[in-house]
């Protein structure tokens, strides 16, 4: 898994990320982000990565919600 | 020069002077009027006059700042650096000032990312220096009067404009009562209110953001490091933005974000920034409020910066919010970038089209910087739940992986715009070079003085390559050209071939990069830089 930058504009792609949830409802949203995961998973098609940003992405939330 | 005092901030009081025309000896038009003496006028007016033309200065007040206010831009960028350096006032901004370069993005204790501007940096300049705007501007005062040539007139209030074919002629208010002012050019720099823009029914485009802050200017004892901190969120301030940053006196700009719906009188009462200021310093550290005062950000661009014979700089043309120090630099940028061309143009070295260059150039790169500073706004107050939600998600990754921190934006410090697009570029030259140091000299070094000059910088291909005699011929064409040799370590520094030119703008933008280049590739990019073509 890949952690260091490889976003080549970072604002501009953070930009377009909300703006593409812009007006949408809360159910709306989560669905919108469901999807997207899908089509970023399909992108990276390496099932090590996966299971690898799975991992990452549940364990930073259990380590912050342990925060003090 | 006093400073800060017990009492506040003690500001130099400039005489006002009868105008010679209210005693019907003026002249009867000038070349140059500049109105509002503030950052971006005095820019202009010290450019100019460091060039050997004359103009005339209107301001409606007789000292620096806002009525001793001491808001207002305290981030001097190193294009900025680099343009008072050129000017002569840089060792007092040095001086006086307190120079940084490291930034830290907190949440509540945690740094989440840490950044040092200095690194890679090449400019005798230092990325940032930190001072109260009124600094500068007196400093560009006092410069302005040694060098002699511009007539600053204070107390000289500007209430109307009207153009006719050739020139512009200024309704001017005094304490001795109204005159007219004839003059071929009017730069207005007159501030985001400016009467000069809406006296010709010029339209600004605009929105007043929601997003309210508190600005408190605070000297304290308290050893804190001299770095820019920015919390996005603040346990102090109810788990709100806050930055922290140092300027000159030992003066803390300390600047809360507050409620969208706050109450700007409430927010700034001294009892309710004291609070503030003591959550967040702890009860044992005594302070002295220097300054309050609540804000909203405001963002405003005008169609076009150029209206006939009047020119727009500074925030009379665009303004943004302040994040990365957008602002007072780019409004510096726009006094350099006209000063040069107006310089050529009233010397007969270049057509009047040249000045067309100057929208053309400054009004892209506010419409970037309202672009990258709008981001950052969204992500310090987000829209929405779900923007709020990627807000925290980023700040969960940020503290384990490199690439969330990119994705954190408390603001995108401001850098020279690229004017890859411009009519005078060739190629896809257009970007700004650092005040680079070669042998003694450093690059501005070698253009001060009268006039606008470009400067080539050629590297030969060998001992016996005359590219840089054959060069000098343009200078005997009368081509406003420096001509410089560079040795090879030099070239390398610059990433320059042998055999290559760079031609530098009197802005140090570079106007053309020419690989193998020639004395004909050298004129026609001069040429096209000057507005000929």
């Amino acid at each position: 898994m890949r952690t260091i930058p490889n976003i080549p504009d970072p604002d501009a792609f953070y930009e377009a990320l909300l703006d593409a949830h812009a007006g949408l409802q809360a159910a709306e949203s989560h669905a919108l982000n469901a999807r997207l995961v899908l089509l970023l998973a399909n992108q990276i098609g390496d099932q090590g990565v996966l299971l690898s940003c799975l991992e990452t992405a549940r364990d930073t939330a259990t380590q912050r919600r342990n925060d003090p | 020069m006093t400073g800060l005092s017990p009492t506040g901030y003690d500001l130099p009081v400039y005489e006002y002077m009868r105008p010679p025309e209210l005693s019907g000896s003026g002249r009867d038009r000038y070349p140059v009027v500049i109105v509002g003496a503030g950052l971006a006028g005095l820019t202009l007016a010290c450019d100019l006059a460091s060039r050997g033309i004359a103009a005339i200065v209107l301001d409606e007040d007789d000292t620096v700042g806002v009525r001793g206010a001491s808001s207002r831009g305290i981030c001097y960028a190193q294009k900025s650096l680099e343009i008072f350096d050129r000017l002569g006032i840089y060792h007092r901004i040095r001086d006086k000032g307190v120079t940084w370069s490291v930034g830290k993005v907190l949440r509540g204790q945690d740094a989440l990312y840490r950044f040092d501007l200095a690194e890679g940096s090449r400019s005798a300049q230092p990325p940032f220096i930190n001072i109260q705007q009124f600094y500068v501007e007196w400093f560009l005062v006092d410069r302005i009067r040694e060098l002699g040539r511009t007539d600053l007139r204070w107390k000289n209030r500007v209430t109307d404009i009207r153009q006719d074919g050739d020139g512009a002629v200024l309704t001017v208010e005094t304490p001795d009562g109204a005159y007219s002012l004839e003059a071929d050019w009017v730069i207005d720099a007159s501030g985001h209110a400016s009467r000069v823009r809406q006296s010709l029914g010029l339209p600004t485009r605009g929105e007043l953001g929601e997003d309210r802050w508190c600005i408190s200017d605070v000297r304290f004892h308290k050893d804190l490091p001299v770095e820019r901190w920015t919390w996005v969120e603040a346990p102090f301030n109810e788990n709100r933005a806050v930055w922290q940053h140092l300027m000159a006196d030992g003066v803390w700009r300390m600047d809360y974000q507050m409620l969208p719906n706050t109450d700007p009188t409430e927010a700034s009462r001294p009892e309710v920034a004291a609070a503030r200021l003591r959550d967040q310093l702890g009860p044992d550290v005594e302070f002295d409020l220097v300054w309050v005062g609540a804000y909203a950000y405001r963002t405003q661009l005008m169609d076009d910066f150029r209206h006939g014979k009047v020119f727009f700089i500074g925030d009379a043309a665009h303004v943004k919010s302040p994040f990365g120090a957008r602002g007072g630099n780019s409004g510096i940028q726009d006094a350099e970038n006209l000063a040069w061309k107006l310089t050529l143009v009233l010397n007969g070295q270049a057509p009047e089209t040249l000045l067309d260059s100057y929208n053309a150039e400054r009004r892209p790169a506010a419409v970037q910087n309202i672009a990258v500073t709008r981001r950052s706004g969204r992500f310090l107050a987000p829209r929405t739940e779900i923007e709020r939600m990627f807000r925290t998600a980023v700040m969960d990754l940020a503290v384990d992986h490199p690439f969330a921190r990119l994705l954190l934006n408390t603001g995108r410090m401001c850098v020279p715009y690229h004017y890859a697009q411009s009519p005078l570029t060739t190629g896809d030259a257009g970007q700004a070079l650092p005040n680079l140091t070669l042998g003694s000299r450093s690059l501005g070094g070698m253009l001060r003085g009268d006039g606008a000059g470009f400067l080539a910088l050629c590297c030969p291909r060998d001992g016996e390559d005359g590219l840089g005699s054959t060069l000098l011929h343009l200078t005997r064409e009368g081509w406003p050209l420096h001509v410089q040799t560079v040795g090879a370590d030099e070239g390398l520094t610059l990433g320059m071939a042998p055999g290559e030119v760079l031609l530098i703008r009197p802005d140090l933008h570079l106007a053309a990069r020419l690989p193998d280049a020639d004395a004909e590739q050298v004129r026609r990019a001069l040429a096209r830089a000057t507005g000929r073509t």
